[in-house]
């Protein structure tokens, strides 16, 4: 079969429940390229960037998928919850407060109002803005499919430049990720061309906590400096323990530049990238201090 | 003035259609050339075999690129309209229903230009779904001019002098009158991050924030 070569030639299907998308996701003859918000899909399609799919399958609209709600160690978010709702929900801004920081930054109001966690996930760009907050709050993606539910954690859910560990028949559902506790804080910061509308050249969350002037506890991890969104482990055990100070500031510095190997794009350059890494996390530092 | 972004002599319909449609699918048979040759075709048990492309359920019937009839509610009237599953909303708007107000400029969600109120919020309708839009309540531009309430919205646009083509403006009218509506005053600053979705190649962007504060600032919507 050839790929369609307009739009017109694109089957959609608009499923009425999740249990039907997830029984067509089941057939492979029936399968559709998952759509939500279309900020990402819909342009790429538009330009012609990649070829157009024969079935699209249109989820957004779903209500079980658009729900924020929480337990007690975990917010439970939704897949096709919008940026919007994220910088708005109170519960995220107290909970994951640089998640709504980072959903803030993305595009600008009328992308923030289309544009969704899951789809931004599942587009799995490194320079995917909801990366590195996701990822220093750790907790689960949860996947489903007519086999069942299945979680992967989300520090391990892109396993390469593009790619999630995503089977065919599965969508992804919601998020499970871990509350900020008491005693905690975070941030979140992005180097774009501009304020608004601008995709990163580099960006990076923290958590951590600091306790009578010690790092007590530390996770970091910065977007657009590989294939995928990373952590900087061996950055976070090598600072935890130390008094957050000058000294500190200008290690952290230097190991956080040798710790990432980024490459020269069309948004950036390696230099500037390993460079701003390095001034991102003594940025983080004292914003620990202050805080 | 007259109406913002109303275009004086509206064409017919159904030839813009058919207008835009002939250079649509040219512009996209270029781009797909070009991903052909690094991608291979896709292929599919289905086409191999036809008997497997039976719906394996009946919802899955729902797949399917005919045109339907959908009712949307579009500024306080209710259309029903023909819809294609793949057609976008602005498609729709502009070419079906004639609201040619709504802009289609980058069709990347970008610039703002195609956005109208669904639900009193602006969205891009150029990543929109025309289908998804029924049930919901749409107001284009063409709605808030004829809407008394946002009066002085446009006059403050014309006050300020803040069109220089004009072409951006009524996807900043439609952001604008999203803002009017929460009846918050605003700063200049506020006023800049809020329209930051939108976008202006004249670069009259310092006068349509002018204006944009100045009516938030005159007063909440009656």
């Amino acid at each position: 079969m050839r790929a369609p070569q307009t739009f017109e030639e694109v089957d959609v299907f608009f499923p009425d429940t999740l249990d039907a998308a997830l029984i067509a996701q089941a057939d492979p003859n029936r399968r559709g390229r998952v759509l939500a918000g279309g900020t990402d899909l819909m342009v790429q399609w538009e330009a012609g960037v990649v070829p157009l799919p024969p079935r699209v399958i249109s989820i957004k609209h779903l209500p079980v998928l658009r729900q924020i709600e929480e337990n007690p160690g975990m917010l439970i978010i939704g897949a096709g919850v919008t940026h919007k709702q994220l910088r708005a929900s109170p519960l995220v801004r107290q909970y994951l407060p640089s998640l709504a920081e980072a959903a803030a930054t993305i595009g600008g109001e009328q992308i923030q109002v289309m544009g969704t966690i899951g789809g931004s996930v599942a587009n799995a760009s490194p320079a995917g803005d909801l990366a590195p907050s996701l990822m220093v709050a750790e907790g689960d993606v949860v996947l489903a499919s007519v086999r069942g539910e299945r979680r992967v954690p989300v520090t391990a859910c892109w396993t390469g430049y593009r790619q999630i560990d995503c089977a065919p028949d599965e969508l992804i559902v919601r998020f499970e990720l871990t509350k900020m506790p008491a005693g905690y804080c975070e941030g979140w910061r992005k180097l774009g061309p501009r304020q608004a509308q601008a995709i990163s050249k580099i960006m990076g969350s923290f958590r951590g906590q600091l306790t009578d002037g010690i790092i007590t506890d530390f996770k970091v991890a910065v977007g657009s400096v590989a294939p995928t969104c990373i952590r900087l482990y061996e950055l976070e055990q090598w600072l935890v323990g130390k008094p957050c100070d000058a000294a500190t500031c200008n290690e952290a510095e230097t190991r956080a530049r040798a710790g990432v190997h980024p490459i020269d794009d069309i948004r950036s350059t390696a230099a500037y990238r390993q460079w701003v890494t390095g001034r991102m996390i003594r940025s983080f530092l004292q914003t620990l201090e202050v805080k | 003035m007259t109406a913002p972004g109303r275009d004086p002599v509206p064409a017919p319909a159904a030839k813009s259609a058919q207008f835009s449609s002939t250079r649509r699918q040219f512009l996209r048979g270029l781009g797909l050339v070009g991903a052909a040759s690094v991608c291979p075709p896709l292929t599919t048990a289905a086409t191999a075999n036809p008997a497997n492309a039976k719906p394996s359920h009946p919802d899955l019937e729902e797949y399917g690129r005919d045109p339907q009839p959908v009712i949307l509610q579009i500024n306080g009237q209710t259309h029903t309209v023909s819809v294609a599953p793949r057609d976008t909303l602005l498609d729709v708007l502009r070419h079906q229903l004639n609201l040619t107000g709504t802009k289609s400029i980058c069709e990347h969600g970008a610039c703002g230009g195609c956005s109208v109120l669904w639900d009193g919020r602006a969205v891009p309708t150029c990543l929109c779904l025309a289908r998804e839009a029924a049930g919901h309540e749409i107001l284009t531009v063409e709605g808030i001019a004829d809407d008394p309430r946002f009066a002085p919205l446009i006059e403050a646009f014309c006050a300020h002098d803040a069109a220089q083509c004009g072409f951006c403006i009524p996807g900043f009218v439609v952001r604008a009158a999203e803002l009017f509506l929460q009846g918050e005053r605003m700063s200049t600053e506020e006023v800049q991050i809020a329209l930051s979705g939108n976008l202006c190649r004249c670069g009259t962007h310092a006068k349509i924030v002018t204006a944009v504060t100045a009516a938030l600032s005159a007063g909440a919507i009656a």
